[in-house]
This record gives C-alpha cells, sequence and structure tokens, in this order.
C-alpha cells in the first residue's frame, strides 16, 4: 500500500543544508499498524508529512496504492489528503471558531458529498467517539482528549484506508491516551492502515511494528 | 449549481465578521464619502442649470449702447436706441430666431390696499414670459397676445410684490395702481431660484403688457431686445446679424462693440456648466481617490487576515482542501465584506442625501446653500461607482486569495 524507496529530504536555509532524511526505504502493507519512533530530530515528523503527502521528497520514490506521487499535482495531492489519508495531530489543529460537529463536516465539505451524507456520517462517528452530546461546543470548550477524539473524527470522515497519527497521545494526560489508543487499535482491527509516530515505546507496543529512526536512517 | 461551499464559506465569515468590523466600516464610510461627494457634485450641477433658467436658458439680450468709432461721418459717443419695430425689423430678418420680445422698464410707485411701494414696471410682451421663465402661480397666468393687442391693464407680478401688496391674500384679479393708473393682477410668479439678473429679481418686478406699459411711460425708445435662438448654437450667429442689421439701420460700425450691449447667457451658461462640470469630476475624482485608498487598506487587512489565519489554511489543506476552495473562501469573504460595507454605506446616502433635499431654499437670499441643499444622487453616479467598486473588491480579493492558496501545508500548520 505505502512503499518508499530511497527517500532523502533535504531542507535548505541559505548556504546551509540539513539532511532530514536520507535515504528512507520502507514498506507498509494494507492493513498494518505501524509505529515510528526515534529521538527529536530523527526525521520522524517528515517522514510522517512525506506519507501524508503534506512535504515531497528531495529524492526518492514513494509509491501510494501502485500511484507514484511525485506525479501528483497541488489538488491531486490534496485529493489524496481528503479521500485516501486521515491526519491525527499532536495538538488536535481543530478550527477554533467551529464547533465539533464543523470540524469532522470540514473534509466531506471539501469532497462534495452531500448534506445527507455529511450528516448521517457525522452523527455516526460523533456516537463512535461518544461525543455526540459535545456535538455543537467548539474545541475551547472541549477536553483535550475530547478534542483529540473530534480529530480522530474529523480524520475518518471520509472514511480513509489510511490514517497517520503523529503523537497523538502527546498531549493527553494517561487516561484520555489509553481512550485514543483504544479507538486506535479498534480501527486497526476493521482493517484500516495505521502510521502512527510516537516517543513512548509503551504506546509503540500496541502496534504490529516499529521502525526506528535515528538522524534520518532507518534502524531496524 | 453548488451551493455548499459558499454557503459554509458564508457561515465561517459570520462567525469572524466582527474581526472584519473595521474593515467593513471603511468600506462603509468610503462608499458614503464618495456617494454623498458625488451627489453634492451633481446637485450643484443641476441646481446651476435651474438657477440659469430663473433668468432664462438660451436668451442673448441686446441693449443699445454708445458708438466708440465715427461711422459715415457720424461722430464717435452717439447714443444708439432701440425701438418697438426693431422687434418686427430682427424677426423677419433673421430665421434662426425662435422668439423675440422687447422689454423698457421704470420706476414707479405702486400701491394697493392702502399701501404704496416703490418697484420697477416693466413693458413687453408675451413671448418674454416664455423665454424669461414667468411661471405663474396657480390659479393665475402671464399676460398673452390678446392683452397687449388691446392694451389691457393687467399686471404679472412677483411673489415679493403680491406679499408686500396683498400679505397672504390672492392677489389675482385684485387691482394695483401703477403711476395712478389701475391695472388687474392675473398672475403672481411661482417661487423660482435665479443666480443672473437685472435691476434686481424677477421676484421684485411688475410686468406690464407692452402696449398698456407705453400709455404710462414717456420714453419712445426700449431697454432691451430678448431673443431665443431656435437652436443654442445660434446664438452668435444671431448677434452678428443683429450688428449687421441694427448697425445699418442705425449707422453705427458693426464691428463697433460698443454701440450695442450685448448679453449672450448661453455663453455664460457654458462657462458656468463647464465650471460646474469641472468641480463635479473633480469631487468625483477625489472620490475615486478615497476609495481607492479604501482599496488598497482592504487588500492590506485582507492580507493580514491571510496572515493571521495561516495556520487555519495550513489545516484545511491538511484535510484535502484544493487550492481553488482556499481561494474561493477568500475571495468571496472580500465580496462579503465589501457588499456588507457598501450596502449600508449607499443606503446611508441615499438617505442623508433625501434628507438635506428636505432642507427648504431661502429664494429670498439665494446663496449657496442653494447649490448644497439640492444633492442628487442618481442611478448613472450609481452604476459607475458599481463598476469601480466591482474592479476594487476584486483586486482587493484575489490578491490575499491568491497568496493565501499559495500557502504550505507543513508551514502554515507550525505557524503560531
Amino acid at each position: 500500500m505505502i512503499e518508499l524507496q530511497g527517500i532523502t529530504k533535504v531542507y535548505q536555509t541559505g548556504s546551509q543544508s540539513l539532511e532530514a532524511l536520507r535515504g528512507i526505504s520502507l514498506k507498509i502493507k494494507k492493513g498494518e499498524f505501524i509505529s515510528i519512533m526515534g529521538p527529536s530530530g530523527s526525521g520522524k515528523s517528515t517522514l510522517m508529512n512525506i506519507i501524508g503527502c503534506l512535504d515531497t521528497p528531495t529524492a526518492g520514490e514513494y509509491v501510494l496504492d501502485s500511484d507514484k506521487v511525485a506525479g501528483l499535482t497541488f489538488d491531486q495531492l490534496a485529493a489524496v489528503r481528503n479521500r485516501k489519508i486521515g491526519f491525527v495531530f499532536q495538538n488536535f489543529n481543530l478550527l477554533p471558531y467551529a464547533t465539533a460537529w464543523e470540524n469532522i463536516e470540514l473534509p466531506m465539505l471539501f469532497d462534495g458529498k452531500t448534506s445527507r451524507r455529511r450528516r448521517e456520517r457525522i452523527t455516526e462517528l460523533l456516537n463512535a467517539v461518544g461525543l455526540y452530546d459535545w456535538r455543537d461546543h467548539r474545541p475551547s470548550e472541549l477536553s483535550g482528549g475530547q478534542q483529540q477524539r473530534i480529530a480522530l473524527a474529523r480524520a475518518l470522515a471520509n472514511d480513509p484506508p489510511i490514517l497517520l497519527a503523529d503523537e497523538p497521545t502527546g498531549n493527553l494526560d494517561s487516561k484520555s491516551g489509553e481512550e485514543i489508543m483504544a479507538i486506535l487499535a479498534d480501527l486497526w482491527r476493521v482493517g484500516r492502515t495505521i502510521v502512527m509516530v510516537t516517543h513512548n515505546a509503551h504506546i509503540a507496543a500496541e502496534s504490529e511494528r516499529t521502525i526506528n529512526l535515528f538522524d534520518g536512517q532507518v534502524l531496524s | 449549481m453548488n451551493l455548499t461551499l459558499p454557503l459554509f464559506f458564508w457561515s465561517e465569515y459570520r462567525k469572524r465578521r466582527k474581526r472584519a468590523a473595521l474593515i467593513t466600516f471603511a468600506l462603509f464610510w468610503g462608499t458614503l464619502s464618495i456617494l454623498l461627494l458625488m451627489a453634492s457634485g451633481q446637485g450643484m450641477t443641476t441646481q446651476f442649470r435651474v438657477s440659469t433658467l430663473g433668468l432664462g436658458e438660451t436668451l442673448v439680450m441686446i441693449s443699445g449702447g454708445q458708438a466708440s468709432v465715427a461711422f459715415q461721418g457720424l461722430p464717435k459717443g452717439r447714443r444708439i436706441r432701440l425701438y418697438r419695430e426693431d422687434i418686427d425689423y430682427l424677426r423677419e430678418r433673421i430665421p434662426e430666431i425662435r422668439r423675440i420680445a422687447p422689454e423698457s422698464y421704470n420706476g414707479w410707485p405702486v400701491s394697493a390696499d392702502g399701501k404704496e411701494i416703490n418697484r420697477s414696471v416693466h413693458g413687453t410682451t408675451a413671448e418674454f414670459g416664455l423665454m424669461r421663465t414667468q411661471v405663474p402661480q396657480m390659479g393665475g397666468r402671464f399676460f398673452n397676445a390678446g392683452d397687449d393687442r388691446e392694451g389691457r391693464k393687467v399686471a404679472f407680478i412677483g411673489w415679493n410684490v403680491a406679499r408686500d401688496l396683498f400679505g397672504q391674500a390672492d392677489p389675482v384679479g385684485r387691482r394695483i395702481i401703477i403711476n395712478r393708473v389701475p391695472f388687474t393682477v392675473v398672475g403672481v410668479l411661482m417661487k423660482k431660484i435665479q443666480d443672473s439678473m437685472y435691476q434686481g429679481p424677477d421676484a421684485d418686478q411688475i410686468y406690464l403688457p407692452f402696449t398698456s406699459f407705453s400709455m404710462i411711460d414717456s420714453q419712445r425708445y426700449i431697454d432691451r431686445i430678448h431673443i431665443e435662438p431656435r437652436r443654442a448654437d445660434q446664438s452668435k450667429v444671431i448677434e452678428a446679424r443683429v450688428r449687421t442689421l441694427l448697425g445699418r439701420k442705425y449707422r453705427f460700425d458693426p464691428d463697433d462693440r460698443y454701440a450695442l450691449d450685448v448679453w449672450d447667457t448661453i455663453e455664460n451658461a457654458k462657462e458656468g456648466h463647464a465650471i460646474f462640470k469641472g468641480v463635479e469630476i473633480f469631487l468625483g475624482i477625489i472620490g475615486a481617490l478615497t476609495l481607492l485608498i479604501g482599496a488598497v487598506g482592504v487588500t492590506n487587512l485582507m492580507y493580514a487576515v491571510a496572515k493571521e489565519r495561516t495556520k487555519e489554511i495550513g489545516i484545511k489543506l491538511a484535510i484535502g482542501a484544493r487550492r481553488r476552495v482556499i481561494i474561493q473562501q477568500f475571495f468571496l469573504e472580500t465580496v462579503f465584506v465589501f457588499a456588507k460595507g457598501t450596502f449600508w454605506g449607499f443606503i446611508t446616502a441615499f438617505n442623508i442625501v433625501h434628507l438635506i433635499r428636505l432642507v427648504p431654499i431661502n429664494y429670498e437670499s439665494f446663496g449657496i446653500e442653494a447649490y448644497l441643499v439640492r444633492p442628487v444622487f442618481s442611478l448613472q453616479i450609481f452604476a459607475a461607482y458599481m463598476v469601480i467598486l466591482g474592479a476594487l473588491c476584486f483586486l482587493a480579493g484575489i490578491f490575499p486569495a491568491l497568496k493565501a492558496s499559495r500557502a504550505n501545508p507543513i508551514e502554515s500548520l507550525r505557524y503560531e
């Protein structure tokens, strides 16, 4: 499903260049639950961004569902992010002025789904994350755990086959973190591919496979 | 047409509309200013035209002068007098004349109801009424050709004369004594604004049929000939023909500018109209520049808004917003802001113009306020404004929208 071959990412700052990823090659099969671990600056987030089509590699080849990502336009990449990949961020990244309902609705609006389909899907997702009664609340009125559950619901709005979670429990207390991990585990069990970046070995242990990064390279 | 996204943008705009309040106010103020400026400019031009009409719009007035050069053995310094028969003489020989009327005047005591005043009394013909905008108030009339032919003792009086002699009572049908001869008032001049005059404003004058006037006045010659050309552009031709014909008749040099005194209101009106048109254009330019500055301000603010919302743009891009979605959103928000600001600016300007127009004009002391209290809110102004506004709105909206759409998702997500 996800195939990376010799992926390199170099950041150019003036005359200085920083190699964030150095020839990373890996394969992630459909339905796998992968965690990516590594110290700060090891290139975890950069790798996640490239897998999530938010960033493009300087060199190497990325094939997603048999399509070479390098050949896709900005809007085609946007369509991939909209339909194939769901993002869960460490700091939730919810729109502050929008309600829980509206935040979940956003990806479906961008996908042109009908109002009826949106309504049904949001109701289903809010019930799944146990926040239907909080649907009219804004992020500032929700706890960190609740916000992350809304962010998870938003990531699943268009029913993407891949879920990318960047430190999903990083800003949560242990109880909320466990709840989020439980949801992720459930999603994996029903066949979703999950790629998660984490610092926490305990959390990483919940995944099928762990990829360790150090200085932009895969250790194991 | 799928309105889902525009409706979504509208709902997002409504949530943040308080933040756009300053931009909305700037547009409201800009619209109000430019519309009031342009309405005032057009109002002044219109009022100038109206005040010119107070004397007569296309009028050439000729009075006798003094020969300044010797001609055909006659010395210079000779007075040139005009006579009633010159009216027919000129009418028959100059086909460009539409109307022509003589006028003589004298100052006499005028009395009625035991009150006596001194006023200028004029003798003229019925055509004078049409040429000099002598519009009667309801229930009255200007004298006609029959009155003049029969030498009827009728009078048409200005509204000040009516007030001074009769107070609030209706003077029509009442008797006035002019130079010890009784006349019947047949009409009172309707109030009008008049910026050009001789012998004072028409409000203070009394007009009699020429034949009747001649019976009480010993002066043989006339003071003035009024000519209305068939077309406004014929005034110069008429003036030249009059100088030639009367020069031949009274033996003065047709090129002697002092032999006849010619007052061409058409030329005056052209100059005045050009000045007021210039003022109107000037005000329009000031308004357009104000609006342009406003639009630059809006563009700047929209750039600031785009910057402030960098993270939001990043989130939207991350969850699959295409570039055109971001462009549409920012562009439509600019349109919403413009529409709201200009709508209220338009409504306010429209009402202010109508309120100002309620201010009564003081016909007794016609001053600058008469030009300012009749602003005109025309559809042409509004159409021109909308075209300029549309262009500015497009420019103010599209560049920040394009900039926002080119944001890098990763950098935008990291923006705090």
